[in-house]
């Protein structure tokens, strides 16, 4: 039962013009609500419902897959169904891919969003790793204009992100990963439904033996979900010997500072951080 | 302030008049008098309220009734049950003896029903995951397993 379900006023703008503004204004400005899993079951769970609610349901904008040579274009409002279903993004995103058909189970892959997923902010986000590892950007739009974030600057902090209180989030822009191998893998308690403890996402380019690019990113290691720098500039250039996983696995444990609480501690997140990226280059020996 | 939606609801076309961000659950329940769908957690973790919109399973506990747009199709356990094939799986599921207090058991046969559209010749694990966002708390999901595979094979076999 969510309380109070019949007071708020939900608006449903035509276009991405006419949203921002709607939320240009603190008086029409409302809580963008996308699939509203996220929403739908806080406010289930006692958070106030609040009074305006503004709709991306009808956002032509925030919609839909675009494919250019080197640019995966994908709209906020896009489900992790589509995500997960589109056969053209499966070679050329792998990890986030999996990242979305990893997030909660068929039912709530139909319905939330990749935008929701990001805007939301949880450390615990799934496909906030497989976002970070492309290096790509996230498209934000407000009464004052476009402008892109790296998406390594979009998490802030605990549930904060870079966008203003009048952005939207438009869509990812995303270099696929060319020939670069990706991986993604969450350790929950329960494969469905799971809010995950730990995942990792990884992209890393080998050449003539040696490790050319590494881009590494985890997910509750830390208050937002992080790229592992220190780890990706140990790795840089590094041969890919048969005793690198267990080295970057230590790297990773002196590296990360994992958070305790209810879904799991702190020390078994730092062991089992290193214990997945040790798993990650494992898998390109 | 209320949002008017039209639907073809198991197949006949309704309109519903919805208040704020009330629930599709409830609209179908209250409104339309369809108590299959179930409430269990009301927080898109047990899938007793599955229905499927445009043909997948979807929490109805989770989604506002008026972001549900107009012309889609809402299909409940009591439009599945006067299908063909809806009514090869609940057979299957009483002679699997899958059943025991039959709460999860409209929302079961629900996502039982989009697999077999989708998938006529489903492995173990693709059931399961299928069936991955619907609880059960009696039948430790063995039996229920069993009755979609029997319920795929009497479909094939019939499809003959
Ligand atoms: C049972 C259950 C299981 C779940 N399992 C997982 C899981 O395994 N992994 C996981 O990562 N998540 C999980 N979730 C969380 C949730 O489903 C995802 O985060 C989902 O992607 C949220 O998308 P949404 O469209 O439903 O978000 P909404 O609920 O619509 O919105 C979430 C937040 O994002 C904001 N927002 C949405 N779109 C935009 C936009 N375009 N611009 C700016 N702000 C925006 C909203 O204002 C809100 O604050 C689960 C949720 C439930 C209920
Ligand atoms: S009642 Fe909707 S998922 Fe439990
Ligand atoms: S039969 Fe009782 S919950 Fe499934």
């Amino acid at each position: 039962m969510i309380p109070n379900a019949d007071t708020p006023r939900i608006v449903f703008p035509k276009d991405l013009d006419e949203a921002c503004r709607l939320q240009a204004n603190p008086r029409t400005r409302g809580r963008l609500i996308a699939g509203g899993t996220d929403l739908m079951a806080q406010w289930a769970a006692g958070v106030p419902v609040p009074e305006r609610i503004v709709s991306l349901k009808n956002l032509p904008e925030l919609t839909g897959i675009a494919l250019t040579p080197d640019l995966v274009e994908i709209g906020a409002a896009t489900t992790h169904a589509a995500i997960r279903d589109d056969a053209r993004l499966r070679p050329l995103l792998p990890a986030l891919v999996a990242a979305s058909s990893s997030v909660g189970a068929r039912q709530i892959q139909a319905t939330g969003t990749l935008g929701g997923n990001a805007a939301n902010a949880s450390p615990a986000g799934d496909t906030a790793p497989a976002l970070l590892v492309t290096g790509g950007l996230v498209l934000l739009a407000s009464v004052r204009g476009p402008r892109t974030v790296p998406l390594d600057q979009f998490w802030t902090g605990y549930r904060q992100t870079a966008a203003a209180p009048d952005e939207i989030i438009v869509s990812f822009l995303l270099p696929p990963r060319g020939r670069a191998k990706e991986t993604f893998r969450k350790v929950g308690t329960r494969a469905a439904q799971a809010i995950s403890k730990i995942m990792i996402a990884t992209r890393v380019l080998v050449k003539k033996g040696s490790i050319e690019h590494a881009a590494v990113a985890m997910g509750s290691v830390a208050a937002t979900p992080v790229r592992l720098t220190a780890l990706e500039q140990w790795l840089q250039g590094r041969p890919l010997t048969e005793s690198l996983p267990e080295e970057a696995a230590a790297v990773v444990r002196e590296t990360v500072h994992p958070i305790d609480d209810i879904r799991s501690t702190a020390d078994y997140r730092r062991w089992a951080a290193g214990q997945l990226a040790a798993d990650a280059l494992r898998a390109l020996l | 302030m209320k949002t008017r939606r039209t639907w073809k609801l198991n197949g006949k076309t309704v309109t519903a008049d919805i208040p704020g961000i009330r629930r599709l659950l409830d609209v179908l329940r209250e409104d339309f008098g369809l108590t299959g769908a179930k409430e269990g957690c009301g927080e898109g973790e047990c899938g007793a309220c599955t229905v499927l919109l445009d043909g997948e399973p979807v929490a109805a506990c989770l989604i506002p009734a008026a972001q549900v747009p107009d012309g889609a199709a809402l299909l409940t356990i009591e439009g599945v049950a006067r299908t063909r094939a809806g009514r090869v799986l609940q057979q299957a599921y009483i002679d699997a003896g899958a059943v025991q207090c039959g709460f999860c058991i409209p929302g079961m046969v629900l996502s039982s029903y989009a697999l077999l559209q989708r998938n006529p010749r489903p492995t173990e694990r693709d059931i399961r995951t299928a069936l991955s966002g619907n609880l059960c708390r009696c039948t430790g999901y063995a039996k229920i397993v069993a009755a979609v595979r029997l319920a795929a094979r009497r479909l094939r076999e019939e499809a003959k």
